[in-house]
């Protein structure tokens, strides 16, 4: 390491609006945080200013920079915008109209087979190749693959210049030659194309769903490696790497919670398509988790829609079930419901006469009236603001809002529906309140959790409005408002370690499981996860390696997945994951078939994750309030004013407390009403509400009748 | 019941809508159901509106969620064939997003005044139902949700469970003569008492199933999740109180009526139509044509509402078969046909402006006051006399929906989908390569109807979510290889707007086994409208191209087949909207290229002359043009619907019915 150089690591967060910048210094902890705006026409562009502007802040130049991890919706857009270029796809012969036919399901309600229109299929029939060959379910070949069929796929691609080409044969999954065999074909016949196979992009089985997923991976592929090779240039040439510097790595988040160097992510896209939300749930499980929460439901406003999710014991809670937009992804993903209930969504009136709130948005532009941008129709930032609960002003006094505009736009609303304006605008986030509460019992209930039990975490630039509205209508325990909640995402990629998910199916019924082969197969994982590692600049003895297996009963069409040790596998290792398996089933589903011998249980599939463990920010402690920071008589600690807030529409306009966030120290308690507020982001605390500090620096809110820690 | 004959609606329609209607079932018991909880006009707060349905909408999806996590089952946790509802006082439905069973027969058997926190209610007794529930094996439980220690609402779920005993494991016996050979009735009862589980009746049930474990554990997720239901509305009531959240339950079933009189039946001219589908088998007697009949008159008068009324329906099911002997009898006259109402309303729902507006559409029972039915004397396939067998009921109420879809199409101008797939089963058994034996099912579906709007979709299913099985999953586990999952060529019925194609399923097994098949449609076809012709039938053949290639009956219980066979599956596909020669030239290449239409298919289905590959077809629009004159003028005068060419062989030589013609 050169003399005199600081070691700075950087997590910047891409989002529709802004771009998130958070830094740490490694060797005084220091942590900084910026914002800059996001530009969509060229994202790069937002990204590299992104880091000027933290290096500026921190007086520090590119050779400081050990690390950048980037939370990228490059993927995600191009997926939820169904902009995707023509492609291409191989599969077995018999298997032309695989993705016509899908799963065959019709979503939502009954009857609603007759009208439904399907979506276009993200491959046209008449770019489908089939080629002669076939599996059987253990990878043993039923018939030779054929090249000439191969060949005149490859040579039908590159007549149509279809240079983007997805292969998924049948048991792929088990043994990938013929998909090999393939790839080879088209790198020979076709070399401009570029091409994803099944076996590599996820081993599992299910011919649809691995298709798909291997179709998306392929569809973002030219996108995130055009995208990752601009900014990984401007990177290089800000931090001057002429090769004998200190290793400089440039990652990025994926949605499975782990992030992947730049260049291995260009080879496996598909998994960043939740980057953003999977970095938001992380900074909140590490904020929540020092806290001492570890039961914890996420809630992440932005300004069309707002993400929630589940933590338990500092992991957010996965799923296989995934889908962006309208395709279904089988990759580890973190389980985030996402709803449309968002600062720009927009308040209307339904032609049954009801009010209704979303899910369409004014987004950003033009956004909400009070943007004055042209917007149209009224929001809930409008409501917000007519009400006094966030300040007529946009990041920290930057961007003044016109309140006029959105108390015209919400009395014609509330001539609409016979209500005065104050009921109007409350009725409004009421409403969206009742939404997002609705989506976080959805994400619980569906894991058998009680939400009594947990403490919300609020982040994003709308997250806490709300707040205190969730905590009463959900009975939360509280509430937990971060330090820098409108970076949270962006800090949550501080947190992360470099994490790769390999998996192999092998069904096997557990009374005949030989477990040479189960060894065999992990030890394969091992060595793929290990060298992955290796190749990300870890040392073998920092690789840890983390083994789950999938079980079934035999019959089932479903999955458990339960972790298994580290030992060799042997009869009492099996056993021990089938006992697992028991416990986890009775957990998820209430009863267990330990003690049937008629019941069978049925291995599925084996999975190792490889963990290269990165150093996280020390947690950063807040002065607690002494001589020099004095509360003033009269008033609540860090008061900078009082405003007219409407809480309740019963009650009017009253005046109320305006907190300046950063004024307030460890240990300050104070009672609601009360408005926090900081740059980018707004607290209000409702009456009947208490709000304590802690060490850390985060806002818990709780309802004030129940105990509060250190209340006074 | 009368004995003065009805007037005939065509006739004499002031006379037919003046008539009592004939209601063979009668009333359940004098108990008050259907009436509003508040005056009407009593305002609303449009806000509380909202947060209401809201969250009517998320405890319905908390209860099918908890009820999917935790049942065993696989028609409830794989083909999702289970509903929950939740219903006022007034035994009204207040969740839209489907169908479900009715409160009805338990407050019948059990006085409102005298249930308690806690108690569960359950039931599956098809004949002690009121009509709510079609088939034993949909064993329904009901939840009182209390307020201020009253009763105000209940919350329901039903599920198609694996085993309720009978005659065959399933206990669905395709030629049950009575409803004893297909398993365990059980009429209203309270399973638990105040939290206490009855022991004795749980007994009494698992004891007579061949599937005792799952059983037990579909009605503990049931149970435990309906009364979680029941907790959340009991929450929202103690949060606002009673009158303000009735008024937002009369709020949103007014909301639902004024929604279909504006956008639905206003769409439908006055007069009164008639048309009749029909079931081919029902598993006991030779095919044959049991029909299904609605005489359906729309009157802009006499509904609900103020002076006048709004507009109304009758749906008069008169002129339907005689019952079958075999099971596809379904109990429909109970209630004044309340649950048929909700069941067949969705359909209407195609007469909205446009598919994403029909989507938002909720049934609750708010349609139930705009529809009036009549049904004819007990004895009929919708009016069966007990113990007359009814588990392939589907058949008949899945066919109902088509009706209706049909005599609606002939008031608008055919602005109706054509015909689409029903429920079917299909599936082989046998011993595997172990010795062990193992059965394999599923449920196929198949292509939708041409729409004015759209073609028909391939291989869709009228059960939402309900999936297919992956080959990668039923290969790891049943000795069968399957060389094909494609769809069948040429099967979407011709029209302007084409009807979405069938499976075409080839299985190759490689043990010695049986097939067995529950279908309908293999002679009959699902039927195209206004020009658009019928689509083709279900159809099995064994030994595919061997020496003992045959063709296997869609009702087949045993069929043998050797190991090294081809079994092939081809599933009906949906009905044609409009002429096929008015289909453009562009989407005809486009179904050539994609391979949905053969080359020998455009030309005798849509007149279109082309020549080449499927990968580069080449189009020839002269010969086309001069082609479709040619058909064109060759034709005679059509039917407002094309049922097929099976129509003729159980008509007598028919190739249309009288109510065919418009």
């Amino acid at each position: 390491m050169a003399e005199g150089a600081r070691r700075i690591r950087v997590g910047i967060d891409t989002g529709g609006t802004f771009t998130d910048v958070v830094a740490v210094d490694e060797d005084s902890g220091a942590v900084v945080t910026t914002k800059t705006p996001s530009t969509p026409a060229n994202p790069a562009d937002g990204f590299i200013a992104g880091i000027e502007k933290i290096l500026d802040v921190m007086g520090a130049s590119g050779r400081d920079l050990t690390a950048v991890c980037h939370g990228t919706t490059v993927a995600t857009n191009k997926l939820l915008e169904g902009k995707v270029e023509r492609l291409g796809f191989v599969t077995t012969e018999g298997y032309e109209f695989m993705l016509e036919i899908a799963r065959q399901a019709v979503p939502d309600g009954y009857g609603n087979s007759y009208f439904w229109v399907k979506p276009p299929r993200i491959v046209p029939a008449d770019a489908v190749r089939t080629v002669r060959g076939r599996l059987d379910a253990t990878g043993a070949e039923v018939r030779p693959f054929d090249e000439d069929d191969a060949v005149a796929a490859a040579r039908f691609f590159r007549e149509r210049g279809i240079t983007t080409i997805g292969v998924c044969f049948l048991h792929a999954y088990a043994d990938d030659s013929h998909e090999l065999a393939m790839r080879e074909v088209l790198r020979r016949e076709h070399p401009e194309a570029v091409v994803s196979i099944s076996s590599e992009v996820l081993r599992e089985y299910r011919e649809y769903e691995r298709a798909m997923t291997t179709l998306v991976d392929a569809a973002v592929k030219p996108n995130v490696s055009r995208y990752v090779a601009n900014i990984h240039e401007r990177l290089d040439a800000l931090w001057s790497d002429d090769g004998d510097g200190p290793t400089r790595g440039f990652y990025v988040m994926k949605s499975n919670g782990g992030v992947l160097s730049a260049d291995e992510v260009t080879r496996q896209p598909i998994t960043t398509v939740l980057s953003g939300p999977a970095a938001g749930a992380l900074g909140a499980a590490l904020v929540a988790g020092r806290a001492g929460f570890p039961k914890v439901l996420t809630c992440d406003g932005g300004g069309t829609s707002t993400d929630v999710s589940v933590v338990l014991d500092g992991e957010p809670t996965l799923t296989t079930e995934g889908s962006v937009g309208a395709y279904p992804s089988k990759i580890p993903m973190i389980d985030v419901v996402t709803v449309g209930a968002g600062g720009g969504s927009v308040a209307w009136v339904s032609p049954e006469g009801l009010l209704k709130v979303g899910p369409h948005s004014a987004g950003a532009d033009p956004g909400p009236l009070c943007y004055g941008r042209g917007g149209t129709d009224p929001t809930v930032t409008d409501a917000h603001v007519v009400l006094g609960r966030i300040p007529p002003h946009l990041l920290g006094g930057e961007i003044p809002l016109d309140v006029d505009a959105a108390r015209a736009g919400l009395e014609r609303l509330a001539g609409t529906l016979g209500l005065d304006l104050e009921r109007c605008a409350a009725g409004v986030l009421e409403i969206s309140a009742w939404n997002q509460a609705n989506a976080l019992r959805q994400v619980s209930v569906k894991r058998g959790l009680d939400v009594r039990d947990f403490v919300l975490v609020t982040f994003g630039g709308s997250g806490s409005l709300l707040a205190c509205r969730l905590v009463d209508v959900l009975g939360l325990a509280g509430v937990l408002v971060p330090v820098n909640p409108g970076n949270l995402s962006a800090f949550g990629l501080l947190t992360v370690d470099v994490r790769n998910d390999y998996v192999q199916t092998l069904v096997a019924r557990h009374d005949g499981l030989d477990t040479a082969q189960v060894a065999a197969v992990l030890d394969a994982l091992t060595a793929r996860a290990a060298a992955a590692l290796g190749a990300e600049g870890f040392p073998a003895d920092r690789h840890e390696f983390v083994r789950t297996v999938d079980l079934r009963y035999f019959g089932q069409a479903y999955e458990v997945r339960v972790p298994a040790s580290a030992g060799s596998p042997d009869a009492a290792w099996a056993a021990e994951v089938a006992g697992r398996f028991h416990d986890e089933h009775r957990r998820l589903y209430g009863y267990d078939f330990r003690d049937d011998p008629g019941q069978q249980v049925e291995w599925v599939n084996l999975r190792v994750t490889g963990v290269g463990p990165i150093s996280r920010p020390e947690p950063q402690t807040l002065e607690p309030r002494d001589a020099a920071s004095p509360v003033a008589p009269g008033d609540l600690p860090g008061q900078r004013g009082t405003r007219a807030v409407c809480f309740d529409a019963a009650d009017g306009h009253v005046d109320t407390p305006v907190l300046w966030r950063p004024d307030l120290r460890a240990g300050d308690t104070f009672p609601g009403p009360a408005v926090v507020e900081e740059f980018g982001s707004t607290v209000p605390v409702h009456p009947g509400f208490a709000v304590r500090v802690d060490d850390a620096g985060n806002l818990v809110v709780t309802r004030a009748a129940a105990p509060t820690e250190g209340a006074r | 019941m009368t004995a003065t004959p009805v007037p005939d609606p065509f006739t004499d329609p002031e006379g037919y809508l003046a008539s009592a209607p004939v209601n063979p079932a009668g009333l359940p018991t004098a108990y008050e159901h259907g009436g509003r909880l508040t005056d009407a006009g009593t305002t609303a707060d449009p806000v509380l509106v909202e947060i209401v349905q809201g969250t009517l909408a998320s405890v319905e999806m908390e209860v099918e969620t908890a009820i999917a996590r935790t049942s065993r089952s696989p028609m409830i946790r794989d083909a999702h064939d289970f509903r929950a509802g939740i219903h006022d006082r007034q035994l009204r439905k207040l969740t839209g997003r489907s169908y479900s069973a009715l409160v009805h027969p338990v407050v019948r058997d059990f006085p409102v005044a005298q249930m308690r926190e806690g108690d569960v209610y359950f039931h599956n007794d098809v004949y002690e139902s009121e009509g709510g529930i079609g088939h034993l094996p949909d064993l329904c439980v009901t939840v009182p949700v209390f307020h201020d220690g009253e009763v105000v609402a209940f919350v329901q779920a039903f599920g198609h469970h694996d085993d309720i005993g009978g005659a065959v494991p399933g206990s669905m016996p395709s030629d049950a003569r009575t409803v004893f050979e297909e398993g365990l009735s059980v009429p209203p009862i309270k399973l638990w008492d105040a939290g206490t589980p009855n022991r004795a009746a749980l007994r009494i049930m698992t004891r007579n199933s061949r599937m005792p474990d799952s059983l037990a554990a579909d009605l503990d997720a049931e149970c435990s999740a309906c009364l979680m239901g029941a907790r959340r509305l009991g929450e929202l009531f103690a949060r606002y109180g009673r009158e303000a959240v009735e008024t937002a339950f009369d709020a949103i079933l007014d909301a639902t009526t004024e929604t279909y009189r504006r956008e639905i039946l206003d769409r439908i001219p006055d007069g009164t139509y008639v048309w009749e589908d029909y079931a081919e088998h029902d598993g006991v007697d030779e095919p044959t044509l049991h029909a299904q009949r609605i005489t359906l008159t729309k009157a802009s008068t006499g509904g609900p509402g103020p002076g006048d009324g709004g507009p109304r329906l009758v749906i008069d099911f008169t002129g339907t078969g005689p019952q079958a002997r075999g099971p596809i009898n379904h109990c429909g006259d109970y209630v004044g046909g309340n649950f048929l109402k909700k069941w067949l309303a969705p359909v209407l729902r195609n007469l909205a402006d446009s598919p994403e507006r029909m989507a938002e559409l909720d049934v609750n029972e708010g349609v139930v006051p705009l529809i009036e039915m009549r049904f004819p004397e007990k004895g009929t396939l919708l009016t069966p006399v007990y113990p007359a067998p009814t588990n392939a009921r589907t058949f008949v109420i899945l066919r109902l929906l088509g009706v209706l879809a049909g005599v609606v199409a002939k008031a608008v101008d055919g602005r109706m989908p054509a015909d689409q797939e029903t429920i079917r089963y299909t599936g082989v058994y046998g011993k595997d390569a172990h010795g062990e034996d193992y059965l394999m099912r599923e449920v196929l579906g198949g292509g939708s109807g041409g729409r004015y709007y759209a073609d028909g979709e391939d291989t869709i299913h009228v059960v939402p979510d309900s999936r297919n099985l992956p080959t990668e999953f039923t290969e790891s586990r049943f000795p069968f290889r399957v060389e094909r999952l494609g769809l069948a060529v040429d099967s979407g019925g011709a029209g302007r707007h084409r009807g979405g194609l069938g499976y075409e399923k080839h299985m190759r097994m490689l043990e010695d086994a049986h097939f067995m098949s529950i279908a309908d449609r293999s002679i009959l076809a699902c039927w195209g409208v206004k020009g658009g012709r019928a689509g083709r039938p279900f159809e099995v053949t064994v030994d595919l191209g061997g020496p003992e290639e045959r063709v296997v009956d869609a009702l087949a219980d045993a069929e043998p087949v050797r190991a090294g066979q081809v079994i092939r599956i081809r599933t009906t596909g949906g009905g044609g909207w409009g002429d096929p020669l008015e289909r453009p030239y562009d989407e005809v290449e486009r179904d050539l290229r994609w391979g949905k239409v053969s080359f020998e298919g455009a030309r005798a289905d849509y007149g279109v002359v082309a020549s080449g590959s499927t990968d580069d077809p080449v189009l020839d629009a002269d010969a086309s043009d001069a082609l479709r004159s040619e058909l064109r003028a060759a034709r005679g005068e059509q039917p407002f619907f094309d049922r097929g060419p099976g129509y003729a062989r159980l008509s007598g030589g028919a190739v249309a019915a009288d109510v065919d013609w418009l």
